[in-house]
């Protein structure tokens, strides 16, 4: 379970203010926001990039404070892949159990069955600048997955793909929550990504959480009258709605 | 595509001022090539030019090899750590790249030759007034700065986001360094070292103020081209001007080759 406990953390000129938030093990969380609401910033707080101003965060009710990134088995997943363009797609795979010395035939099964399975075993030997959105999207999922990690984190990871490819993956993604059981927090301001995918959903407002609830909840829920703009308001937010 | 140029005067214009620009640089520099390449393999046989060209290698090898190892530190901290008064800690670290030469050598000479810790340093046998290791200092001194002005560049093209994710698959920050950012600023070390290298090789004038200029003794190239032209030995120091040219202009292409492409590994791209 993730739980952030009256987290604060100004950025420069933003303000991330009194994030409460409980995510349980297991579960699919999606942060819905629009641009520059802070989504990514909770997702970077989770991770330890930053340390929070105030509140805490807590991992399986243990204070995050002191956890370097390395021990806190999350893997990320950015909305530009961040792949390491100085290495081959089977290396970016492979990096993170180099790390933990795996042997090299145990490294090479494991790149192997993550590849087959992420549907990139053809692309193993081609680097992060020759491969497609969605091609390295599914590279930098495998590099996430490969580690099995307690929580996934994915920053926007489907707004850079073209909308076929966005849905296979869509698709995907459910797949590989099932299969892995681990919890995800996925950030997007795409509606229909929530929908499809949101076990629950938290909406973010100018770095504040306003809503938390199911999908039916958030859409059809009254919320205040800025989540209900930012959803869409009478007759469109309906329609949205009832489409799911 | 053909490209129209000369479609208008304005274009006319700044066409003949590259054109005037290029003409002086070269002019210049053949002025000296075409006295001086006749008669270089005579004057490298010569054992005062075999000597400066020896130390001049040697002393600029050494100063290139510490200015990447305290520039690599040194930029990662400023590009990277958040350090308090970071504007101030930029200009202090620029300053002897703002300073002429000369005024180096002097700040050098006054404070290695005048203060106690000068003197302590002579006392466990550093001693960098009128020697070999003053003129690495020099060098140094006056090189660090650019070293960690493209060491900055280099690393601050590397995207941040690849070292933080690189430490969510388990790496140390120290790990994260080692195999993420510094392969991919390798581009950057190799033409900032490169081009320290010629600059440490072109040295004069902090090295005259601390080192001296005694033949046989801290006689780099360009002292050895400072020494025949002021004894009227126009031979060896034209043969010492067109080496230091040559050198330049191999390290320039180099530097250029490297230094347009901060981004590291770019094959397949």
């Amino acid at each position: 379970m993730i739980r952030l406990s009256a987290v604060s953390i100004k950025l420069g000129d933003f303000l991330l203010d009194n994030i409460n938030l409980t995510i349980h093990s297991g579960e699919f969380f999606t942060i819905l926001g629009p641009t520059g609401s802070g989504k990514t910033v909770i997702l970077e707080l989770i991770a330890g990039l930053y340390r929070p101003d105030a509140g805490k965060v807590l991992i399986d009710e243990v204070d995050a404070a002191n956890i370097p990134p390395e021990k806190r088995e999350i893997g990320f997943v950015y909305q530009d892949y961040a792949l390491f363009p100085h290495l081959n797609v089977f290396k970016n795979i492979a990096f993170g159990l180099q790390i933990r010395k795996i042997s090299p035939s145990m490294m090479k099964k494991s790149v192997k069955e993550m590849a087959d399975m992420m549907k990139i075993s053809h692309l193993l030997g081609r680097y992060p600048g020759t491969l497609s959105g969605g091609e390295q999207q599914r590279v930098s999922l495998a590099r996430a997955l490969i580690m099995k990690p307690k929580i996934l984190l994915m920053d926007e990871p489907l707004s850079a793909l073209d909308p076929n490819t966005k849905w296979v993956l869509c698709e995907e993604l459910k797949k590989i929550h099932e299969k892995y059981r681990c919890t995800i927090i996925h950030v997007t301001h795409d509606f229909n990504e929530t929908n499809i995918l949101a076990d629950r959903i938290a909406v973010l407002l100018k770095g504040k959480v306003r809503q938390v609830g199911v999908s039916r909840e958030i859409f059809e829920k009254n919320g205040d009258q800025e989540v209900a703009q930012f959803l869409g308001i009478g007759p469109i937010k309906k329609a949205f709605a009832c489409s799911f | 595509m053909k490209k129209v140029w000369l479609k208008d005067w304005f274009s006319f214009f700044v066409v003949i001022i590259i054109c005037l620009v290029l003409l002086f640089i070269v002019s210049a520099v053949l002025a000296v090539m075409v006295r001086g390449i006749p008669r270089i393999a005579q004057s490298l046989a010569t054992p005062e030019i075999q000597f400066a060209i020896k130390l001049s290698l040697y002393t600029s090898l050494v100063s290139t090899v510490f200015c990447i190892f305290i520039a690599i530190p040194v930029a990662y901290a400023l590009v990277r750590v958040d350090l308090p008064l970071k504007f101030l800690i930029n200009t202090l670290l620029d300053l002897p790249l703002a300073l002429p030469p000369l005024v180096a050598g002097v700040c050098l000479l006054l404070f290695f030759g005048t203060t106690n810790f000068g003197a302590w340093l002579e006392g466990i046998g550093l001693s960098f007034v009128f020697t070999v290791k003053g003129i690495i200092m020099v060098q140094i001194f006056v090189n660090l700065s650019f070293m960690i002005r493209v060491m900055k560049a280099a690393f601050l093209s590397v995207n941040p986001r690849l070292e933080f994710i690189a430490r969510t698959l388990g790496c140390t920050p120290a790990q994260a360094f080692f195999k993420i950012t510094l392969p991919l600023s390798r581009n950057g070390i190799i033409a900032g070292a490169v081009i320290t290298w010629a600059r440490a090789l072109g040295e004069f004038g902090g090295v005259l103020m601390l080192a001296g200029a005694t033949r046989f003794r801290t006689e780099t190239l360009p002292i050895a081209l400072f020494l025949n032209m002021s004894t009227g030995d126009l031979d060896g120091a034209m043969a010492a001007a067109n080496l230091l040219i040559i050198i330049s202009l191999i390290c320039l292409y180099i530097f250029n080759r490297c230094g347009g492409d901060f981004i590291g590994d770019t094959r397949g791209i």
